[in-house]
């Protein structure tokens, strides 16, 4: 139909469509593509909060300065245990809860979506308050409960002890972020095409050959969603670190964000902060690339 | 029809974004313009001031009761009252207050006022150029009413004053007094002067550690909330010192400060803890948990708790009494705390002459007493245009028992350069030392490697 317009037709249908487009490109340019050219600007530069003294152009020095910088590299070391340990224990999980429950009736199976959603809806702040007093040295109930069942003769100091400290944190973003990706595979297995799969069962094959041939490559888009938006909100575990931890102890709990956030709004230590981002934006583009390809190559 | 729609949206989102922007020129000074020039052309301008009330905004941390809305209301009605400017006020919090004044600054957006103390308003943003000199508001009589470590502490280097006093205190300690006397610790302490010496500090504590065993003390270090308590805790024990006596570097590795830490490490009861923060040693304290907090002050003394037993009590009724930090004679170096008001340069002159008006107002005036009062804390200055402010809490039992404590403020040190990034090295350090195996190399490693960095400049 397009093709049949005259092309005056063609060129007013065009300006409608991007008159419609302009409200949200402008808000894109402006509160996107602006900060981000900005932000690529500023890590070149020693920008900081003092007015007095001018901001100059440094080149890579804030680059440099970064793989020199232990607290950078411990943040670094602990951003990637957090990815490699939350990614595939929250796919894997959020897999193994939505294929026990996809099949369950209308009631059981929007009770357990819901138990598993409502750490995601609830707040950020009122979840950590809550796992906070459960860590709590003195009086939580993980040290009562461990403590009572003969586990444990002295209570731990969950957040306060370096051994224990990023393994707590894990375990509450773990909670908070299987509940989507539950949501998300229940859904995908609901779509499987189940002719396929009764047809591989009349053939003789198993529940396992069944999953593993028929739905999982046809779940494998979603996987694969999962897998970037696990992966960028493990990369950016900031809220439980700033309310948790800031950090500590001994840099336990250190994050590429906090510090970011550390260094930019606490130092205001804009160019070194914006240098962070620009080379954790560069690790996440790098790891969703991978896994695009490995997805599409299967 | 969808041209016109079109059309349309365009037109809001032109609209919406102007309505973001900058104010009509009509406000704004003209380019290149500051704040002190602009103010040469104040006479012509002072009609069009007066005609039309001057609105200024306020942003206070919550200073006692100055984070009170129903207080802080009471006192800008009457300001209003007598002046015509209208005062919008918000309310920051230390979780996020630094943040939010930080954005508001890049973006243009600050407030005319705000009311903190010297570290914020002197040493971080006054001497980025964000603030404007108030020097000439301190006359010689001013300058007499004034405590003397309380004025030199709004002055920057440079000679200038960022900001201008209007309350003080001294940070202390409090102990559970009647777990003390359970524990037959009360022999230690010197009630009637609220002071004790190094050795029956550790006294004490064994005491209760004996009798009740667990944590009697928390050196909390988990982020820089209630930092004063354990910087005085650790100086004063054997008398180490925190920065030069001039302000321009940090000393922590002190051979004294060392002495204490590994004294703190080695007593029973007392434990390093990168769990908690000074208001939640606070929570822990009034729980009855702890049986003494590094994090104390008149404001706490005063205040009922959470559980509603009262004002100076635990949780559960147990008597809460301040004390002065312990040291080798008994007499401590107290942190201090100051609080005033600051104006940023927003480049509006009639906007900083109301900010000055209000500043005048609650400062130095008959209504001082008043801005006091709602602090919970005591007048930086002897007296105020005429009135009295040594008897601002002669009715108040507990605020005039406090008063014995007071001439124990130390120094003001944290107008030293490179502040923010010294207070996270000093929890960092108690972190470090808390999980070392305890010992002197261990702890002086610690407190070596910290210290080199509070003392090394943000590139």
């Amino acid at each position: 139909m397009y093709k049949t317009m005259s092309p005056r037709l063609r060129r007013r249908e065009n300006i409608s469509g991007y008159m419609f487009l302009l409200p949200s490109l402008i808000f894109f340019l402006g509160f996107v593509v602006y900060p981000m050219i900005m932000c690529i600007w500023t890590s070149f530069t020693d920008a900081n909060m003092d007015i007095n003294t001018p901001t100059s152009f440094i080149g890579f020095a804030n680059y440099k300065e970064l793989w020199q910088d232990p607290v950078f590299l411990k943040g670094l070391r602990n951003t990637i245990i957090i990815v490699v340990v939350s990614v595939p224990v929250v796919c894997i999980f959020s897999l193994w809860v939505a294929s026990a429950i996809y099949k369950m009736k209308e009631g059981p199976l929007s009770f357990f979506r819901i138990v598993f959603y409502l750490p995601v809806v609830t707040g950020s702040v009122a979840v950590t308050v809550v796992w906070k007093w459960m860590y709590n040295n003195y009086t939580g109930i993980f040290n009562y409960l461990l403590k009572n069942g003969g586990i444990i003769d002295k209570n731990i100091n969950w957040l306060g002890d370096p051994k224990y400290a990023l393994a707590c944190i894990i375990l509450i973003l773990l909670t908070t972020s299987v509940g989507q990706p539950i949501v998300l595979y229940v859904s995908a297995l609901s779509n499987v095409d189940h002719s396929l799969v009764e047809a591989a069962e009349v053939d003789g094959a198993t529940n396992t050959q069944a999953f593993w041939r028929i739905k999982w490559p046809q779940i494998m888009p979603t996987t694969l969603y999962i897998l970037i938006i696990t992966t960028i909100n493990s990369f950016q575990c900031f809220a439980l670190i700033q309310l948790l931890t800031s950090g500590g102890p001994n840099y336990a709990t250190e994050t590429i964000m906090y510090y970011i956030y550390y260094t930019a709004f606490k130092l205001s230590r804009f160019g070194y902060g914006n240098a962070m981002g620009v080379i954790l934006a560069i690790f996440i583009a790098i790891l969703s690339a991978v896994q695009f390809r490995l997805a599409k190559e299967k | 029809m969808k041209k016109l729609l079109a059309l349309l949206l365009a037109l809001c989102m032109v609209f919406a974004l102007a309505a973001c922007g900058e104010p009509a020129p009509a406000e704004k000074p003209a380019e290149g313009e500051t704040a002190e020039t602009a103010e040469t052309t104040e006479t012509t301008e002072t009609t069009e001031t007066t005609e039309a009330p001057v609105e200024i905004t306020l942003w206070t941390y919550p200073i006692g009761n100055w984070g009170d809305e129903a207080t802080v209301k009471a006192l800008i009605d009457g300001f209003t009252a007598e002046t015509g400017i209208v005062v919008k006020v918000e309310y920051l919090t230390y979780a996020d207050g630094d943040d939010k004044v930080n954005t508001a600054l890049t973006a243009k957006q600050a407030p005319d006022l705000i009311m903190e103390g010297p570290e914020r308003l002197v040493t971080n943003w006054g001497v980025k150029g964000y603030m404007v000199d108030i020097s000439d508001m301190f006359d010689d009589t001013d300058k007499a009413e004034i405590n003397a470590a309380a004025l030199a502490a709004c002055y920057a280097p440079n000679g200038a004053a960022y900001e201008y006093p209007v309350v003080m205190t001294a940070h202390c300690m409090a102990i559970n007094y009647t777990a003390f006397v359970e524990a037959g610790a009360d022999q230690y302490i010197d009630l009637e002067t609220h002071t004790w010496t190094t050795e029956q500090f550790f006294q004490a504590v064994q005491a209760l550690y004996d009798y009740y065993g667990g944590t009697v003390g928390a050196i909390y270090c988990s982020g820089q909330g209630g930092d004063q308590g354990t910087r005085a805790l650790i100086n004063n024990l054997y008398g180490g010192t925190f920065t030069t006596a001039d302000h321009t570097a940090y000393t922590w590795d002190d051979p004294l400060n060392i002495k204490a830490l590994k004294a703190l490490y080695d007593q029973d009861g007392i434990d390093f803890d990168p769990g908690i923060n000074g208001g939640e040693e606070i929570a822990n304290f009034y729980n009855g948990i702890f049986k003494m907090a590094f994090c104390w002050n008149i404001a706490q003394q005063l205040n009922p708790n959470s559980a509603g037993t009262g004002a100076g009590l635990t949780g559960s009724g147990d008597e809460i009494v301040f004390m002065a930090f312990p040291s080798e004679d008994g007499t401590a170096k107290l942190q201090g705390g100051i609080w005033g008001f600051g104006i940023f340069d927003n480049g509006d002159p009639a906007k900083i002459e109301a900010a000055r008006t209000f500043i005048k107002y609650m400062c130095d005036s008959e209504h001082t007493a008043d801005a006091v009062r709602a602090s919970n804390f005591f007048a930086a200055r002897s007296s105020a245009e005429g009135t009295d402010l040594s008897t601002v809490w002669a009715d108040n039992e507990i605020m005039d028992e406090y008063t014995k404590i007071l001439p124990m403020l130390g120094d003001y040190y944290q107008v030293t350069t490179n502040w923010p990034t010294a207070r996270t090295a000093w929890w960092n350090m108690l972190q470090q030392v808390g999980t070392s195996d305890g010992s002197e190399e261990a702890i002086a490693a610690a407190v070596a490697e910290f210290c080199k960095q509070a003392n090394t400049p943000a590139a």
